[in-house]
């Protein structure tokens, strides 16, 4: 609010499910905001199961974590490990030695509160499952994004979570789909776009292909953003911009409909006499 | 040519296909926290409490409808008049 900027958004990634795609979806979206520009932290609260760190190549300058900052030990600004790639980029480590339930909502609110003034963007990355972590995750978010699997499994959980964030007060929960595979739509062997908003009925904002880019990144501790041949890096810059209020248009993975494949079936027939 | 045909008619039970089927009834059933035992029984119920009041003509229908994330119970059956 100061200085006529707009007021901070605290943003929570969540799935239900594990393993399909939050720390990445974090890591990247939060990183490609700070290329743009964007002051942004991102507090990693799967506690116990830390990963983000590793994620983003931050892991060697941690010093101190989200519970030794609750407990008093050091200050938050301490505790802030500053990503030396993106100036305007700051990490809260989660400690690795410790529980989900030994933070509070009320504590992360707190936090959250101070980190507010001094960033625009504060990305919480939600730890799987649907208890504690999940509910300190949640406690201070502003918006709420859901990423899922196209898969039954991953889908059913994305459902699941989007109604406990609806009964939390949640409004406009937003979509990530990731490792979607076009290929596999095609073929008639994965749940497409179209049918994941059909079950989910929530707003897309991101559809990240599966990329092998992804895994050699992670390797490397370096965001995919960053190599900017990559279709999941494209995917997440997209994301980005969705945040900032960009209308990015969709990449077509569509599947044709029936009737599409019946027209084109008709059309091959005629162009063949 | 046949390969396309053969697409186009395996449509119906390609794994895509099984998938959304099957999701849609159970992401029904989890928002309501019900399966489809209990389900069979409301069915039964309701069927019979009809019965007790009316004479049923032909097969009665009870089932989930879904409309985004809201479901209602869709009721219908089929009574005999007086001749
Ligand atoms: N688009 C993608 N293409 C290929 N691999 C991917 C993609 N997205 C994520 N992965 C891989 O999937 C794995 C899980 O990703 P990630 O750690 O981001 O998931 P998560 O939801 O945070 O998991 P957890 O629930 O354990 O915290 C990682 O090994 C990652 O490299
Ligand atoms: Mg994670």
């Amino acid at each position: 609010m100061e200085n006529g900027k707009p007021e901070s958004k605290v943003i929570v990634v969540t799935s239900g499910k594990g393993g399909v795609g939050k720390t990445t979806t974090v890591a990247n979206v939060s990183t490609s905001l700070a290329r743009m520009g964007h002051r942004v932290v991102v507090m990693d609260l799967d506690i116990g199961l830390k990963k983000l760190d590793l994620i983003l190549g931050l892991e060697n300058r941690v010093i101190y974590d989200i519970i030794q900052v609750i407990e008093g030990e050091c200050t938050l600004k301490q505790a802030l490990v500053k990503d030396k790639r993106f100036p305007d980029l700051y990490m809260l480590p989660a400690a690795q030695t410790r529980n989900k339930d030994e933070i509070t909502p009320e504590q992360v609110k707190a936090l959250c509160d101070e980190l507010r003034p001094d960033f625009d963007f504060i990305f919480i990355d939600c730890p799987a499952g649907i208890e504690q972590g999940f509910r300190n995750a949640i406690a201070a978010a502003d918006d709420a994004i859901v990423v899922t699997n196209p898969e039954v499994s991953a889908v059913r959980d994305a459902d699941r979570i989007i109604g406990m964030l609806e009964s939390a007060g949640f409004k406009d929960i937003k979509l990530v789909v990731n490792r979607l595979r076009p290929d596999m739509v095609k073929q008639g062997d994965m749940l497409s776009i179209d049918d994941l908003l059909e079950h989910l009925c929530i707003d897309l904002l991101g559809i990240v292909p599966e990329d092998k880019n992804v895994v050699i990144s992670t390797n490397r501790g370096e965001p995919i953003i960053m190599n900017n041949r990559a279709v999941a890096g494209t995917a997440f810059t997209n994301i980005s911009r969705r945040l900032l209020g960009e209308d990015v248009e969709f990449p077509n993975f569509e599947d044709s409909s029936f009737w599409d494949r019946f027209k084109l079936l008709g059309r091959n027939l005629f162009s063949s006499k | 040519m046949l390969e396309f045909l053969k697409k186009i008619y395996s449509r119906e039970d390609n794994s895509r296909t099984k998938a959304n089927s099957r999701l849609r009834l159970v992401l029904t059933h989890d928002r309501l926290d019900m399966n489809e035992k209990i389900m069979e029984t409301l069915k039964g119920e309701i069927i019979e409490l009809i019965a007790s009041h009316m004479e049923i003509d032909g097969v009665p229908d009870v089932r989930l409808i879904t409309e985004g994330r809201h479901a209602a119970l869709d009721i219908s059956i089929p009574l005999k008049g007086r001749s």
